[in-house]
């Protein structure tokens, strides 16, 4: 009951005018963001964050105008999946095997509002996992001592690649180098001067702000001009007029309930993602009504299945990162970097000393599914009319933006030329196939993870064994290094099966 | 293209020995020398930075082919046109110098040159009038201040 009553707080918080009005204008960036391809969540969410800070939002009403774009991004990349058989974000991408089909046959408002019923419900149940499940795992986290923490943080970067990551090597890697980025400053414990070069600017350190709106806005826009993808994608298919019956409604409502739910379990666990929860709950769906269905030719289950699976593994995505402070994916990662830059230490401690923020957060979740359903079904005219935009006009906006985020933030030229320098970095990352979001996730939970792993040796006089000493820990270590092990073994299999099944 | 992994992973445990090489330079803090100080997480890390990049080095992955001369010129064109936003941005005031960059970046992405330029004058009118009036953050005026 105690659950209920910090809920019924968090509605206070979240359905207070200022609040809503955010989490409203977070829903249709959201969308938008989540519906024109080449603007992933990740990359939306981390433009958003200097304007938030920038704006002099309170915490908990930034956190909720981000988790509601966040939110949003979901919705939004099955617009562009259903239309224009191109996924706007990567989980999005199961949505066209059934969606474009669906609009080819003259139903593409039905599949855009169907599929915006089962995110919603996929949503919902998961919201509802996430509420059952975060405090338990919070107070249970409450018993960490360092050494369980440090194998944590190993735990989170192992697994961020995912099952379907390619190589474990270029992960470790970038970890690595997210986490020296994040030795530069001054060290807090004893006032050292660390790779600062007597330079003024770096003695605070590096502002993983202006490296995460580098990594990844500037790197995409160096990426489109090479690729030359500055014309509109061509909408295939005409938007009808939405005829839904009542009868169609109640036969995806048991898909989409089954979807949350796979969607939710494929969230919380470390390294599954968004991307598996689509899939699993499509692969699932298909297989136990495939035979009274017609999958991959427009079957409306076809669509509510991945679309539920993606918003509940988006919720469920939220559980480690709010109760552990271990994000699961990368937008989770810019979502955790927004409280960290107000000052929140993420982990289980939040849930006894920002209350008010968490409940406030995920009571936002269920409001703002709410308001994305209500401005999804009708709406989706406009979000149509702006996906044909042409990116060639769209991306120096974009970029202009995150430049005018981060120079409200510092008024620094600095800043803007660390930006570039990270936007070039980005790039040729992503050239090598080094993935990003360890790098962020390193620079994030540098200062914390250095912090855990001087606890433990100076409590045991420089003893590295100590690390591994507790049963706990050991588990943590032994899931991390399966974490490793896995995609390498299953890895190749999974992307093939994934890979395919789009292909048809 | 395996070259691409090969050089990176050069370049990349260059910096590891350095960065490594680095933590052992910090000066000695004030208690005195301790098993554990400022220096024992960085030198882990570089531990870690050399062995993957020297890994890379020998067993490389077949990685995305890079552009020829011609985008390379082009993404360096586009760094320069940033850059010049970056310094303009004061001198010259937000409306003016988004305008040019906006309108550049545009052009080298294929838009005929005064449609792109009447895009980077609506997008930073706009973006400055909501600042100024709608967020009331201040933006540089540049040459447009009224006196």
């Amino acid at each position: 009951m105690e659950v209920l009553h910090y809920l019924l707080e968090g509605f206070g918080t979240a359905l207070a005018p200022e609040n809503l009005m955010y989490a409203l204008i977070g829903c249709f960036l959201g969308t938008l963001i989540g519906a024109l391809p080449g603007l992933g969540p990740a990359n939306g969410v981390a433009i958003m964050i200097p304007l938030a800070f920038t704006l002099g939002l309170r915490p908990e009403t930034a956190l909720i105008m981000l988790t509601s774009v966040y939110a949003g991004a979901m919705y939004g990349g099955r617009i562009s999946s259903i239309l224009l058989n191109i996924p706007g974000d990567e989980p999005a991408m199961m949505t066209c095997l059934d969606g474009y089909p669906m609009a080819r046959k003259g139903k593409a408002a039905e599949a855009l509002a169907l599929s915006a019923l089962a995110s919603f419900i996929g949503s919902l149940v998961a919201t509802v996992g996430l509420i059952l499940l975060a405090p338990i795992l919070a107070r249970f986290a409450l018993s960490f001592g360092p050494a369980e923490y440090f194998a944590l943080f190993i735990l989170a970067f192992a697994t961020l690649g995912g099952v379907t990551g390619k190589n474990p090597v270029k992960s470790a890697l970038a970890a690595a180098i997210g986490l020296a980025i994040a030795t530069i400053g001054i060290d807090l414990s004893t006032g050292t001067q660390r790779y600062t070069f007597d330079v003024l600017e770096l003695f605070e350190g590096v502002d993983f702000i202006v490296a995460i709106v580098g990594l990844f806005a500037i790197s995409e826009l160096l990426l489109f001009i090479e690729d030359h993808h500055g014309s509109a994608p061509r909408a295939g298919v005409i938007v009808n007029r939405l005829a839904l019956s009542f009868r169609s409604v109640l036969q995806i409502l048991p898909t989409s309930i089954r979807g949350g739910l796979l969607g939710f379990i494929a969230g919380v666990l470390p390294g599954a993602g968004a991307s598996l929860g689509s899939f699993v709950s499509y692969t699932l769906e298909k297989k136990l009504v495939g035979a009274k269905g017609c999958f991959g030719e427009g079957d409306p289950r076809g669509v509510a299945a991945p679309e539920a699976g993606n918003n509940g593994a988006a919720s469920g995505a939220l559980v480690p990162m709010l109760t552990l402070g271990i994000p699961g994916s990368g937008t989770t990662a810019v979502l955790l970097a927004m409280l960290v830059s107000f000052n929140i230490t993420p982990g289980p401690m939040m849930f006894t000393q920002h209350a008010d923020i968490v409940w406030g957060v995920i009571a936002a979740l269920l409001v703002g599914n709410i308001l994305l359903l209500l401005l999804n079904i009708p709406l989706v005219g406009i979000f149509v009319k702006l996906l044909s935009v042409p990116p060639r006009y769209l991306m120096p906006v974009v970029t202009m933006v995150a430049f005018v985020g981060v120079y409200s933030i510092s008024h620094s030229a600095f800043d803007l030329f660390f930006m570039v320098a990270f936007g070039v970095l980005g790039y040729i990352f992503r050239k090598a196939d080094i993935p990003l979001v360890p790098v962020i996730l390193g620079m994030l939970l540098g200062p914390e993870m250095e912090k855990n792993l001087r606890h433990v040796l100076q409590i045991h006089d420089g003893d590295w064994t100590m690390l591994w000493d507790s049963g706990l820990s050991l588990g943590l270590w032994g899931v991390a290094l399966a974490g490793l092990v896995l995609p390498v073994l299953l890895g190749a299999r999974l992307r093939r099966r994934m890979r395919p099944s789009l292909q048809d | 293209m395996k070259a691409t992994d090969r050089v990176l992973g050069i370049l990349l445990l260059v910096l590891a020995v350095a960065y490594g090489w680095g933590a052992t330079q910090f000066p000695v803090p004030f208690a005195g020398p301790e098993s554990v100080g400022p220096s024992t997480f960085p030198k882990a890390l570089a531990v870690i930075m050399g062995l993957c990049s020297l890994y890379l080095v020998v067993k490389p992955d077949e990685s995305q082919p890079w552009g020829g001369l011609r985008v390379l010129g082009e993404l360096g064109l586009a760094l320069t046109i940033l850059a010049a936003y970056i310094l303009l941005l004061e001198p010259f005031g937000f409306i003016p110098a988004t305008t040019l960059a906006v309108g550049a970046l545009c052009w080298r992405m294929g838009v005929r040159p005064l449609k792109a330029c009447m895009t980077g004058l609506l997008s930073g009118t706009s973006v400055f009038l909501l600042f100024t009036f709608g967020l009331e953050l201040a933006l540089p005026t540049g040459i447009l201040e009224l006196h």
